[in-house]
């Protein structure tokens, strides 16, 4: 029984070092979407823009992972671009989440009074300097909490990439039940290496929050 | 582009009346999951509030764990392990009360943010004047905190009907699934999938836009000026219909 524990654990924990490489890999792509996008709406000017990232981000927020997943996976792959299975997945989750993290960011950047964009100019800085100088350090810390609400989600999202066979956690689990039809035991097992991973990137943030504020 | 179009029209009296028929399935699991999921969210919150050590700890070791662990874990325990232990739900039954477990630890975290925003007199003014507790919370607090809960928890419910894609994995027959069954008989997955995001779309982007718009509704009439009136002794609109309320009963 305990060799039974062990054995799946080690199964288990192998999945989690998938389900963490595609959380990073996503997460990297969202920010530099969403970072991107929400720059772009400060930054340039042109009215064709804005509404082509608002129709990205309206499109992308109020369809489900798993549709989005099956679109860039079997969808593509019908067309013609065929994607490994985590690559679909980062590229699938990453849309839905440079899309999310837009949202946030354009939150953030509206956050920060209008005097600041006053004074950076009145000191001689150019509207991009300001930007980046004065405008994104301040907003940072307003956009730590909800990123880190959204990297918690991710982790326990990604657990869809599962429908498209990449062998991470909740994969294993099924085919590890298939042969011992323990259900309880292993995804109560799933669960708890869950638990582990979104607590832990809790307190990352919690420390990041920490160190950015004043 | 116009192919592909083409295509999904051609096929829309074969897919059509089978995706209206899933997206039944796929409201009903939203709605009664929604419901679940409020009452479950009240109930944390109430458990959460009490003087007792036991229910306080229940409720925040539920909230920390379902708010921790995918849907997906929490409805292949309840499908596929529960039954072990001699408890056997339908795909339905289980697919309702996993998005209302998970989605109730989140509106509890909601209701608890709306209700600490109410504030501590208005508990001590509506027991002062005789009200039992429960009637207190009903009658004076609730309705205040709702207006501050409303958007977010409409968006939690728009989060479980995206959220109740899932329940495919453990063989709901909603639009997901129906369209996975499509798709393997036709080999068309790029059209019905792009058709069942449509599907998906067309119910969620409405109600994000009145989320929105409730939101701003709120914000503007419901917010500063009232306060303002409370300020100079003046009841507001809100804070009138409650004592009305209150009258009546007694």
């Amino acid at each position: 029984m305990s060799d039974f524990l062990l054995q799946s654990l080690g199964s288990l924990l192998n999945g989690a070092v998938t389900t963490l490489g595609v959380t990073a890999g996503t997460l990297t792509l969202a920010i530099v979407i969403g970072a991107a996008f929400a720059a772009a709406q400060q930054l340039v000017r042109f009215p064709a823009l804005h509404f082509a990232i608002a129709a990205y981000v309206e499109i992308f927020r109020n369809v489900p992972s798993l549709t989005y997943l099956f679109i860039v996976y079997f969808g593509l792959a019908y067309v013609g671009i065929r994607l490994s299975s985590l690559m679909a997945a980062i590229l699938g989750l990453g849309l839905i989440g440079g899309a999310v993290l837009t949202d946030v960011f354009r939150a953030g950047l509206q956050a920060i009074p209008r005097d600041q964009h006053e004074a950076a100019l009145a000191l001689g800085l150019s509207p991009f300097q300001t930007f980046l100088l004065v405008i994104v350090p301040q907003a940072r810390r307003i956009c730590l909490p909800p990123l880190g609400n959204y990297a918690i989600g991710l982790v326990k999202d990604t657990s869809l990439v599962a429908a498209i066979a990449a062998p991470e956690i909740m994969f294993n689990a099924r085919q590890i039940v298939n042969e011992s039809f323990q259900a309880a035991l292993v995804y109560g097992l799933a669960a708890l290496v869950y638990l582990a991973i979104t607590c832990s990137l809790g307190q990352v943030f919690k420390i990041l929050e920490r160190r950015a504020a004043y | 582009m116009i192919q592909f179009i083409a295509t999904i029209a051609d096929n829309f009296s074969d897919w059509g009346p089978r995706l209206f028929e899933a997206s039944r399935y796929t409201l009903a699991l939203t709605l009664s999951g929604f419901v679940f999921a409020f009452v479950f969210g009240l109930l944390l919150e109430f458990a959460r509030t009490r003087q007792h050590l036991l229910p306080r700890h229940a409720a925040e070791s539920a909230i920390f764990i379902l708010r921790g662990v995918p849907i997906l874990v929490v409805l292949y325990l309840l499908y596929f392990a529960l039954p072990g232990v001699g408890i056997r739900f339908g795909s339905f039954t289980a697919g309702v009360i996993g998005l209302g477990l998970v989605h109730g630890a989140f509106i509890a975290e909601v209701l608890r943010a709306g209700l600490q925003a109410v504030p501590r007199g208005q508990w001590d003014s509506a027991l002062s004047v005789g009200l039992s507790p429960f009637k207190a919370f009903r009658l004076v607090i609730f309705p205040q905190a709702l207006r501050i809960v409303l958007p977010p928890i409409l968006v939690a419910m728009i989060a479980l009907l995206k959220d109740s894609s899932i329940c495919a994995l453990i063989a709901v027959n909603e639009l997901t699934l129906a369209s996975r069954a499509i798709m393997s008989e036709t080999f068309l997955p790029l059209h019905i999938f792009v058709l069942t995001g449509l599907f998906y779309f067309s119910l969620a982007w409405p109600a994000s836009l009145g989320v929105k718009l409730l939101e701003r509704h709120l914000r503007s009439r419901a917010g500063k000026p009232a306060r303002r009136k409370n300020l100079t002794g003046e009841t507001d609109a809100a804070a009138s219909t409650v004592s009305e309320r209150i009258s009546s009963q007694a």
